[in-house]
């Protein structure tokens, strides 16, 4: 194995400590796809890589630092309304503790979601 | 024949599969990774999404209709097939 996959490894190991340690107070989990949750964890070492941040894969960099810090993962805290009635984040990282079947969890924008 | 245009992002998985889907389904389109375009470019493609409250991706138009998020039932619905 080369350098460089050990690395990404590791950092892939400590970004989901890190991430379930504040995910789970919110009542979210890491998605049970784990297929998904391995190819976005691996995008977000190479984001960080990139912009020193763990950023959302699915979301845009906008250059506006308070936009911007709007999108480091896990995004949760700054878009609950929106990730709570979808049970979801935008990029599926995280669900609801009680999802079990994230196929079945539409990616809804925040206008077309049920905001009760 | 209709006209399709995507933005997406090179880290996303479900630009991926949005994009999957229009080749699966043989309908031509044009994408552009916004993470990969020049400052002009993604300049004018947050302007597009500020226009209809877009926040991710991915970004499809379909002639005049915007759908955000990977929707596959939409984009057939959209589509009309």
């Amino acid at each position: 194995m080369k350098e460089s996959s050990i690395n990404v490894e590791s950092r892939k190991k400590a970004l989901h400590y890190f991430f379930s340690k504040v995910v789970d107070p919110l009542g979210f989990k890491f998605t049970p796809d784990e297929e998904l949750m391995n190819f976005l964890l691996e995008q977000e070492v190479i984001l960080e890589g990139k912009h020193g941040i763990p950023f959302c894969p699915c979301q845009p960099l906008r250059h506006n630092r308070s936009r911007d810090m709007q999108i480091v993962c896990p995004c949760i805290p700054f878009h609950r309304k929106h990730f709570d009635s979808i049970k979801r984040c935008w990029c599926g990282l995280f669900v609801h503790k009680d999802v079990f079947d994230p196929d079945k969890l539409p990616q809804l924008p925040p206008e077309e979601a049920n905001h009760e | 024949m209709k006209n399709v245009k995507i933005y997406t992002l090179s880290t996303c998985p479900w630009c991926r599969k949005t994009k999957n889907f229009f080749t699966e389904h043989k309908i031509p389109f044009t994408f552009i990774d916004y993470d990969l375009a020049d400052e002009a470019t993604q300049n004018s493609i947050t302007q597009e999404l500020d226009a209809s409250g877009a926040t991710g991706f991915p970004f499809v138009r379909i002639n005049d209709e915007v759908i955000v998020g990977y929707q596959p039932e939409r984009y057939a619905k959209a589509l009309g097939i």
